[in-house]
Formats: C-alpha cells, structure tokens, sequence
C-alpha cells in the first residue's frame, strides 16, 4: 500500500521558496558568472532583476511575503561600486529602518537578507545562496499566520 | 494662559500678520475651528487633550489659498511645522505658530523662531517613557509572538485612513494606496492588505514623524500605531542621528545617505 505521494510535502521535503530582487550591474551579473562558472548553487531562488538597488521599492518585499516567498534577499553593488553612483547608499539608509520595522512586526532576520555581491563574485553569490537557503530551511515555511501572508 | 493665547490670535488678525488662525474649539471633542476676524479669538481653546496635530492643515489647498495663516501649535506641531518647511511644504514667512506646551502659552513664532526655541528649550523630545517600554516589551518577545500580535491589531483596520488624514506628514496627493496600476496594496481591510498599508504608513513617516500622536488619537478602532512611530523614531535616530523637526533646511534621512552608515547586516 502507498503511504505517501510524492508531491505531498511533508516537513523533511521542505523546499523554501526565496525571492531576491537584485540589480543588474552587479549582482545578477555576479549570479551569470556563478552559472556560467558551473557552480552548483540551491535551486530556490527566485531572482528579479532591477536596475539598480535604489529601484527596489520595501512594497516589492511584502508583495514577496504576500505571494507566498518563505524568504527575500535583497542584494546589489557593493558600497562605492553603484552604476548609478549612489543608489545603493540610498537604499542601505531604507533598510536599515525596513528591516527593524519588519522584525518587530513579526518578520526577522531569519527571512529577509541583505548582501553586496559584485559581477566579479559568482562564487560568493553561489555560498550566499546555499548559506541563504540552509538558513530558512531551518526557518521553516513562513507562517500563514503572518498578517502579511495573503489568505 | 487662554487669555494671552486669545488676545494674541486677536491681535495677529488685526495687524494683518495672519489672514486665518487655525485653533482649537471649545466644544466637546475640540475640533478644529477656523477664524478670520478677531472677535472669534474668543472662541479659541487648548489642553493637553486637543490631540489633533494643526499642522495638517497647512498643505490643504484651501488653506493654502488664505495665507498667511498662523496655527496653533503643541511643540510637537511646532516639529512638524519645521519638518514641512524643511520638505518645501510650507513657505517660510506665510505660516506662523501661536505656540502651547501643556497648559502655558508660549508666544508666536515663525518657522525660523519655533526651530530656535525648540533647540534651545526642548532639544531632547522624544517618545514618552511608558510608549518605549511598550516597544521594548514588545521587542523581547519571539518573531512568532511579534506576529501574531499584530494580526490581531491590524485585523481591527477598517481601511478609514483617518490616521492619514491626521499626519501633517502624509501630504501626497495622490496616496501610494490609492494607486492600483498596478494594485501595490490591496484596498480590501483584510490579512495582508491591512499588513501592508499600516507598515508604509508608518515607514514613509520614518525619520520624518513629530511623534504628535495625531494617527493614533484619529483611529476609531483604537491601533497602537505609536508603537511603530516610536520605535521607528528611536531607530532612525541610533543610526542616522536624526531629530525631526529641528532643522528647516535639514534633510530628510530618507532621501540622504552617507558613505559611513552602518551596514554591519549586509552579507
Ligand atoms: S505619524 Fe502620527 S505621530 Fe507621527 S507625525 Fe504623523 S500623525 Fe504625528
Ligand atoms: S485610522 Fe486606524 S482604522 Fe483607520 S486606516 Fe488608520 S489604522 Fe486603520
Ligand atoms: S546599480 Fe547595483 S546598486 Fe545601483
């Protein structure tokens, strides 16, 4: 008799889901190296590419948690490296703030990752993934209970 | 302290330094109550609980339109009127501020005068002591508490946006709500809707708000929305040193940056 059909998913089959809005110059061209690198990397990320870090409104985060992310990364040109020469100075100033805001809201730093990847960094981005996913897993799926999940 | 207040309002009208006063009224509730001829200064009323933060007013273009208009204003008001000026929302020289704290009368000011009292008499306004507690208590417990915490306050939301309405803060023509092409927030007063227009709410005052407390005197469904101003309030000024409402020609901290924030968070 069959116990169990294989797309039932029980806690140790988990496969987090994790949206990350990235920008062009830097990071999504950090993840094409780590592709074209051949390095293997966890398969959950779900990547949105904007121009540039200073693009990515806090809204576009919450719309992730609403529509089912168990996680969001947020990654763009390191300090001094922005195309568009301060963007991400002016995005870092936003969520410094957002993510105290979220936390205390009830969405912590186990689901919501900063980090500065260059073009140059395919493998660190590959690290930063697995490093990620490995992190939410542990977390588990975001909780339907969380207010900010839609029903 | 009426008296003074009063024969100053009278006396702003008459010298024709200010066109309209907007003041307080005396009647149950004290609404809002705006005078153009002196002899309706008598009219005039304020107490610590006359909640509503004035400064609203001023970028009503019915307002607007009677300028110069003088206000009167608790120091919190007195923040956001140099908070607006900072932001080009208020032209220095058509504004005035018949000044209050508590139960005294403080004298009338122009952005410039209220900047210079508030830094040199109230330089450490902050959110009171039992609201920090409040944020702390709340800050101890787990993420999952956190959140279930506030989907039982925020499932009381009726969408009313008298918070809004309330904020001299919130001054867009055309809220970020109300746009639906594409539909940022979901306008239903449900779950995640609600979720998300409480936290922009709160996070497009960050580093701007006055900590007046006129968004959560407005509610009608009695949300604790200063516990998110305040601990926004405390975050914004840790890390990028902000006072709101000190400086007419400040920048705002979103909008500004420096090359040594803090980032120890990113990865
Ligand atoms: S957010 Fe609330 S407390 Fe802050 S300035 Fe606006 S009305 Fe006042
Ligand atoms: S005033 Fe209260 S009920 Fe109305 S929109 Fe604001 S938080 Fe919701
Ligand atoms: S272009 Fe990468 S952060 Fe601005």
């Amino acid at each position: 008799m069959k116990t169990e059909k294989a797309d039932v998913p029980t806690p140790t089959t988990f496969e987090p889901r994790i949206t990350a809005f990235v920008c062009n110059w830097c990071t999504y061209a950090g993840a094409d190296l780590a592709g074209t690198s051949r390095l293997q990397y966890a398969p959950n990320l779900r990547i949105i590419k904007l121009p540039c870090t200073g693009r990515i409104d806090p809204l576009f985060v919450l719309k992730a948690f609403e529509n089912g992310a168990d996680a969001v990364l947020v990654s763009g040109c390191h300090p001094g490296d922005c195309h568009y020469t301060s963007g991400n100075y002016h995005a870092r100033r936003r969520w410094t703030l957002f993510r105290k805001l979220l936390a205390l809201t009830g969405i912590g730093d186990d689901r919501l990752f900063f980090s500065w990847v260059s073009a140059a960094e395919g493998q660190k981005f590959a690290d930063l993934v697995n490093d990620v996913t490995a992190k939410v897993r542990k977390a588990g799926p975001f909780q339907a209970a969380h207010p900010g999940r839609k029903a | 302290m009426m008296k003074a207040l009063r024969q100053e309002a009278a006396k702003l009208l008459q010298e024709k330094r200010a066109a309209l006063i907007i003041g307080f009224a005396e009647r149950e509730g004290h609404p809002a109550l705006f005078i153009s001829k002196p002899e309706d200064c008598e009219r005039l009323f304020y107490d610590v609980s006359c909640r509503q933060n004035l400064a609203a007013y001023l970028s009503k273009p019915e307002v607007s339109a009677r300028r110069p208009v003088a206000i009167v204003a608790s120091l919190a008001a007195l923040r956001s009127l140099v908070v607006l000026t900072a932001e080009s929302q208020a032209a220095p020289g058509q504004v005035l501020a018949l000044a209050v704290d508590k139960d005294a009368f403080l004298g009338t000011f122009d952005v410039a005068g209220a900047a210079e009292l508030l830094r040199s008499k109230y330089p450490d306004l902050g959110p009171e002591k039992a609201l920090l507690e409040r944020v702390g208590e709340l800050s101890k417990k787990s993420v999952v508490e956190r959140a279930a915490f506030w989907a039982e306050e925020f499932a009381k939301c009726t969408r009313c946006y008298a918070c809004r309405a309330a904020c001299p803060g919130c001054y867009c023509a055309r809220c970020i709500v109300e746009k639906n092409a594409p539909q940022w927030v979901s306008t239903a007063a449900l779950g995640h809707g609600n979720y998300s227009w409480n936290i922009m709410r709160a996070f497009h005052q960050s580093g701007r708000c006055t900590l007046c407390g006129a968004c959560e005197a407005a509610c009608p469904q009695g949300l604790p929305l200063m516990v998110l101003n305040a601990a926004l309030d405390r975050e914004a000024l840790e890390e990028f040193g902000a006072r709101p409402g000190y400086d007419p020609e400040g920048k705002p901290v979103i909008g500004s940056w420096s090359a040594e924030d803090d980032h120890s968070y990113m990865r």
